[in-house]
């Protein structure tokens, strides 16, 4: 029977690597170093974070500062390992692009690093072979290249930022004058950097302030959405939010629904052209002497309220990097008006390393030219990812030699001659700017599983090396670089996570052009627009093997592991549509079906796609999910797709959902006060039958900031991986069987859209743990609410009685069918919960109890303990804490008058509570 | 003692004792064993589905997490309640007329505790540990959590499926040392024999006979209030609106008996006639019967009225919410069909004619024996599926497996029913005996 990832994501076929050789691997690595030596079973010349202690001491974790690449950039993070086995991620609290945080790609790149369906060796015409045979063709080649001066020898690359990948790359082409390297960029900044060019006449990065200012006004720019920038943008936003009087102002106009949008102060629905009119007539009014039709009276209203706000303080205006650069041009020229140049809004040199490639277009002309003999594509896969009017594959045809490197054995390995597997990030040394542009060195957790290179090391083959030594590649670049002070630099860096002093100065260059090639009218559109963007759960397919991330519901619509066809209420209503409704989607020439997903606030002629689907890694978890939408970008316009139209196929198919209804129904689930009354009103006086249980410290409680959250689901990721949650795969979801112990809610008719991340409430009088007849649910003396999963013996009245329905239920032995590297990568704190057992958050009480070990062992009062979605959180939403301390952040944030108990009328007296919404002042909304 | 009552014995004795011995339908009845075995095969292939790959074959989730098994659960338990209510309420009351159907009721009644006793432990996560709701010397030094209407439940279902037990088998003793001799081979003989513990009808015999029997009612008559009342509290303990109601014992006692004298009453038509009972079960006892019928079925109604009006006069949100999806959400139709088959075509019975057509009786109890079902399938999907938080709203279909495991729990029911009715005596015959002599009348007895 085929395996079918859709249903049993759990039940994978046997691994290649099996129990016993993954056992002699780590037996030989704590043998060879854990347990003789006393440098740990990682890389000999890792450094640990905070101080080495001496020899292994299984059980305590060990971190290490190090980081993942996402889009070509560093995510900083530390590694918590036990005995070599990574099984956390953080954000990396010293490095000023993470502070501490991360996103939820971060938070999944450790399963990555697990992946079972990682490639594991290198194959030749699909079939295995040693890494010793592409050697010797790889030095064959470079004597040949070298003869031949690199002709017909042609690299591919993604975006990165890494210098050494840089310096290796350069040396290559110096030594193959005629081979040539080109790039397939994923656009996320080419607006942004043509705008600059035009701007400034330098292409810039730009490093927007959002803590710095009183008002944004965001256009088509889902910032707080999911990209390389979203930590340190919800980090800023966080901040800004939280400044108490002066709470920072954010006006939204967009097309489709985004987080951004969601958590705005005023949301303007836009149709995708005009963006272009709102600013253009934004611009006018700020008399930037640019004529402009009339905008609509809701854009009248907008730009009346943006100039309202704009005018009392520090404003910073946003464009989307999916908007032509023209507009983001006209947005830096507002900008420039509105003060912003240098208050709210820096630049900063690019941090990628990849500017100098030639495009990918000039390689595919030569490939259809013949020009072409061998083609690299280093982490990359243009079979997929190459935007479709570019015919790369057709011109594969022509192509004699394809190498591919990755981490999958993907949609280009499987057209190619040679496939060369990679290492994760967290196995191999490297290095990599983070969005700010500061350096940060990559150190390996944890040797390679697999029998994989890192890029440094194939492209050190390629050149005719041995390419085992990745780790004198990377510092050779920092040698270098740094000269004599090497050594301590070299050390700071590894221990820091990040090297001091690499961030470059924010410039203030002085504006060359003011011109603007603006299109004066926008061009007739005939049929729906679609509008296309990275999916926010497998972005752009990177993560499509990922099945945490599969499982992480999109933060809008809830949707687990497929994509949709999202479209407004009026477009479903004129085609009689319904959530799940096949249709196809043509612009004549390409057709793509899905099914259909109904969201208010859309613009009504457009369709919201995402990409990332419809991949075909043979034997993957992704294969034959979804749709590639991708195959209607084009490179003119990569990111709409006009004059489509919309059939309905007259098929509906059920859509998993972990939450299927997104309204309030008339409730106060998420509540709302003024800025100005901050006070929520309760009307419900606590009764109770009970002498009150006497006061004990600690007593731990939670609030949650529902002003704060931005719906990112970091926090969901970050619970999964710390508290081995299972994924269950879409069938489960679809029937209600999604096992995340910390789910965020999402409703429409909120103030506005609404998140309301909803973890266990530990309710000081729970209704769960009344009935339950075994005792497995009990209460602890500082307040907690347990679970004990080996006195359950399933009967689940505890799930019934729950008002929050926050506990789940292990239907099937969810974990025994887990591949050896994912039970490897499993947190040994955290008991693996097996078949018929209650589950549910448990405010991370390993973590409470590891301090309070810790505080025993040292005769010192308990210190502070952050929770795995806590310490996740970008923008500081979760605050966790012992509330019988008054002096606690908890106990702060509970007195605020903003705090309120979800579903009070139970009277369950909950220790989680949340921190009303500030809506804006009544008639202004 | 007249010639006359002693050929009336002998005649009785007669009628009820010969069947196991020499039964009328051989072949009747091995089809329909047949059948039932073929249920009961039903059930141990679903229940090894389930415990292979566990309670998720089923079709229940977060948040509707009971399903079938816990509805199913409730109605055969309350079937059963109309056995020892007829047996032992009417025997401490003196009404004569129950010693023509105490027998096979009470029979009936084991089947369906045994049944109802089945479901709760086939539902749980881990069922090979479901031991742990009693209160046994362990190891772990733990108890059971009191507090839990769940461990009531298991003292409940176990107390009533032990008195029932017994008072079925002390009841039956006498006539099985009457069996045993009749009996014409030996094997039989040996059986009943053993199984009439030496009954050899001394006046002793009878007087200890008396006192335990008397005695065993006795426990046994305020079982048929506490059970149900104690399974109403498994839902209406909790603080899910919709099962938070202080009318719920009443209302699943009544429910209970209503759906169990419908029971009774099918049962009673259908073996009457193929065993050639018709002077023992008469019209006058199904007249009786469907009365109960209509009696029990009119204080359930009021139950449901009563609910309604407990949730509309509560005022509270939730609860009016939950009665709002009753009566036009998703599972509407339950509510309906239970409306309907419980209520509507019991309003023949006000009629006395229309009582003593058998086939009509018949379908009537059929109808509220389903409506019974669709009540407790309403009860647990309704209150369930649409809780207080939207976010957690969800709807349930049952699983293929939970079908067929209620196919085959039939089956359960069914073979060692069909046993009984081949093999023991259905009806008292010394008690009919005792009855017609004080009467005088075997239509009261």
């Amino acid at each position: 029977m085929p395996f079918d990832p859709t249903t049993e994501p759990n039940r994978r076929p046997p691994a290649e690597i099996d129990r016993r050789s993954l056992l002699k691997l780590m037996g030989a690595s704590l043998s060879l170093a854990g347990l003789v030596g006393c440098t740990g079973s990682h890389d000999e010349n890792a450094l640990p974070y905070v101080r080495q202690p001496e020899g292994v001491t299984p059980g305590i974790a060990k971190w290490y500062a190090t980081a993942v690449t996402f889009c070509g950039l560093a995510q900083p993070v530390l590694g918590k390992t036990y005995t070599g086995r990574p099984v956390k991620l953080e954000g990396n609290p010293d490095h000023p692009a993470a502070q501490g945080k991360s996103d939820a790609f971060t938070q999944a790149a450790l399963l990555g690093l697990y992946d079972p369906n990682r490639s594991r060796g290198p194959r030749r015409l699909g079939t295995p072979v040693g890494w010793a045979s592409f050697r010797r063709w790889a030095t064959e080649n470079a004597a040949a290249m070298d003869r031949r001066r690199g002709e017909g020898f042609r690299l591919l690359t993604g975006p990165f930022s890494s210098p050494t990948l840089a310096r290796q790359i350069r040396a290559l082409l110096a030594r193959w004058p005629l081979a040539r390297w080109h790039i397939l960029d994923d656009g996320l900044f080419t607006a942004e950097r043509a705008a600059t060019q035009s701007l400034f006449g330098q292409s810039l990065t730009l490093q927007p302030s959002f803590d710095q200012a009183s008002t944004i006004l965001a256009i088509e720019d889902d910032f707080l959405g999911p990209g390389p920038r979203q930590t340190l943008n919800a980090v800023q936003f966080g901040a800004a939010r939280r400044k108490g009087d002066r709470r920072m102002q954010l006006l939204v106009a967009e097309a489709v629904p985004s987080a951004t949008g969601a958590v705005a102060d005023q949301r303007l629905a836009l149709a995708p052209d005009e963006a272009a009119t709102l600013l253009r007539a934004l611009a006018a009014r700020l008399g930037l002497g640019i004529d402009a039709p009339a905008p609509g009276s809701q854009q009248e209203a907008w730009i009346s309220k943006a100039l309202a706000t704009a005018a009392q303080d520090r404003t910073l205006l946003t464009v989307g990097t999916t908007q032509p650069a023209a507009l983001v041009k006209l947005g830096l020229l507002i900008n420039e008006r509105l003060g912003a140049l240098g208050r709210t809004l820096h630049f900063s040199p690019s941090p990628f390393e990849s500017l100098q490639a030639e495009s990918i277009a000039d390689l595919v002309a030569d490939m259809a030219a013949g020009k072409v003999e061998t083609l690299l594509c280093l982490d990359t896969n243009p079979v997929y990812h190459a935007l479709p009017d570019l015919d790369f594959t057709a011109a594969l045809g022509k192509l004699p030699l394809l190498l591919h490197a990755g981490l999958h054995f993907d949609e280009t390995a499987a057209r190619a001659q040679w496939h060369l597997p990679l290492q994760h990030d967290l196995e191999s040394w490297s290095d990599a700017r983070a969005v700010d542009g500061t350096t940060v060195i990559l150190q390996p957790l944890v040797r390679p599983f697999f029998d994989v290179r890192s890029r440094h090391g194939l492209l050190d083959i390629i050149a005719g090396g041995e390419g085992n030594d990745d780790r004198a590649l990377v510092s050779g670049t920092w040698r270098n670089a740094w000269g004599e002070a090497f050594e301590e630099k070299w050390r700071a860096a590894l221990f820091k996570g990040f090297v001091e002093g690499s961030r470059p100065e924010t410039l203030s260059p002085a504006v060359r052009d003011r011109s603007l090639e603006l299109e004066t009218k926008s061009p007739p559109r005939q049929g729906l627009t679609a509008l296309i963007r990275p999916d926010a759960t497998v972005w752009d397919g990177v993560f499509s093997e990922n099945a945490w991330l599969q499982e992480t519901p999109k933060p809008l619509s809830k949707l687990v592991w497929e994509n949709v066809v999202q479209i407004a209420p009026a477009l479903a209503a004129r085609h009689g549509l319904a959530d799940g409704d096949m249709v196809e989607v043509s612009d004549g020439h390409i057709r793509l079906q899905g099914p259909v997903f109904i969201a208010t606030g859309q613009a009504d002629e457009t369709l919201a796609l995402t990409l990332g689907y419809g991949r075909a890694i043979a034997g993957g978890l992704s294969e034959g999910i979804g749709h590639d939408a991708g195959l209607l970008r084009r490179s003119s316009t990569p990111w709409r797709c006009d004059g489509l139209t919309l059939t309905p196929l007259g098929k509906t198919v059920p859509l998993a959902f972990t939450q299927p209804h997104q309204q309030q129904e008339g409730r106060d689930f998420v509540r709302s006060v003024t800025a100005r009354e901050k006070a929520v009103e309760t009307d419900i006086a606590a009764a109770d039958f009970y002498p009150p249980r006497p006061p004990q410290d600690p007593s731990w409680g939670m609030t949650i900031d529902l002003d704060l959250c931005i719906g990112c689901n970091a926090c969901v990721t970050a619970c999964q991986a710390e508290n081995n949650i299972p994924v269950v795969g879409k069938a489960m979801v679809a029937q209600g069987r999604a096992m995340h112990w910390l789910r965020v809610d999402h409703y429409t008719d909120g103030p506005g859209d609404a998140f309301q991340p909803v973890p266990c409430m530990h309710c000081e009088q729970a209704p769960c743990e009344m009935g339950c007849p075994v005792n497995a649910a009990v209460h602890s003396i500082d307040g907690l609410n347990l679970q004990v999963y080996n006195r359950c013996i399933g009967t689940r009245t505890c799930s019934s009685s729950c008002p929050y329905k926050v506990r789940r239920f292990n239907w099937f032995d969810y974990t025994a069918g887990d591949a050896d590297s994912v039970q490897a990568m499993r947190n040994p704190q955290v008991t693996v919960r097996s078949r018929g057992v209650m589950e549910k958050c448990t405010y991370c009480v390993q973590r409470i109890e590891e301090a309070r070990i810790a505080a025993d062992r040292e005769n010192q009062p308990l210190g502070e303990v952050v929770t795995a979605c806590q310490q996740a959180c970008p923008t500081q939403a979760i605050v966790f804490g012992n509330i019988a301390d008054p002096g606690s952040h908890v106990s702060r944030t509970k007195a605020d008058p903003r705090n309120y108990t979800l579903l009070e009328e139970a009277n369950t007296r909950p220790r989680t509570t949340y921190l009303a919404r500030i809506r804006p002042e009544d008639g202004e909304g | 003692m007249s010639d006359f009552s002693r050929q009336a014995d002998r005649a009785i004795t007669e009628d009820i004792v010969s069947i196991p011995l020499d039964f009328p339908h051989p072949r009747l009845w091995r089809l329909f064993f047949g059948m039932s075995l073929a249920l009961l095969g039903c059930f141990f292939v679903s229940a090894a589905v389930l415990f292979v790959d566990g309670v998720g074959v089923w079709g229940i989730n977060i948040p509707v997490n009971w399903g079938l098994a816990i509805a199913n659960y409730v109605w055969f338990l309350g079937i059963g309640h109309a056995g020892t209510l007829i047996s032992a309420l009417l025997l401490i009351a003196g009404g004569h007329w129950r010693n023509s159907l105490n027998r096979f009721a009470e029979a009936m009644t084991l089947c369906a505790v045994a049944c109802a006793g089945l479901y709760p432990i086939l539902h749980l996560g881990r069922p090979w540990l479901f031991y742990w709701m009693a209160p046994y010397p362990n190891t772990m030094d733990l108890w059971p959590q009191f507090k839990s209407p769940l461990a009531w439940d298991f003292f409940a279902v176990l107390t009533y499926l032990i008195v029932s037990l017994l008072f079925w088998y002390i009841g039956i003793v006498p006539d099985l040392a009457a069996l045993r001799d009749r009996a014409k081979s030996r094997g039989r003989q040996v059986v009943y024999g053993l199984l009439a513990l030496g009954w050899r009808g001394s006046g002793r015999h009878w007087a200890r006979w008396q006192q335990a029997y008397r005695l065993t009612a006795a426990i046994a008559v305020p079982l048929v209030v506490s059970v149900h009342s104690e399974i109403s509290l498994l839902f209406a303990a909790g603080p899910v609106p919709g099962w938070n109601s202080t009318v719920f014992p009443p209302y699943f006692v009544l429910g209970a008996a209503f759906s169990g004298f419908a029971v009774v009453l099918m049962i009673a038509i259908a073996i009457r006639h193929p065993l050639g009972l018709d002077r023992l079960v008469t019209d006058r006892h199904l007249d009786r019967l469907a009365l109960f019928l209509l009696a029990t079925g009119l204080m359930t109604a009021y139950g449901y009225l009563a609910e309604v009006f407990d949730a509309l006069y509560s005022g509270e949100g939730p609860d009016i919410d939950t009665l709002r999806d009753r009566l036009t959400g998703t599972y509407a139709y339950s509510y309906w069909a239970a409306v309907i088959f419980n209520f509507l075509p019991l309003q023949m019975l006000w009629f006395a004619r229309l009582r003593r057509k058998p086939l009509l009786l018949f379908l009537v109890a059929l109808s509220v024996t389903v409506g019974m079902w669709f009540e407790r399938f309403m009860l647990l999907t309704t209150a369930l599926y649409r809780d207080r938080l939207v976010s957690s709203w969800g709807e349930y279909s049952p699983s293929h497996w939970e079908w067929a495991l209620f196919l085959g729990m039939l089956g359960v029911f069914l073979t060692p029913y069909l046993l009984f009715v081949r093999y023991l005596p259905v009806i008292s015959a010394f008690e009919v005996k005792e009855a017609y002599r004080k009467t005088g009348r075997l239509e009261d007895a």
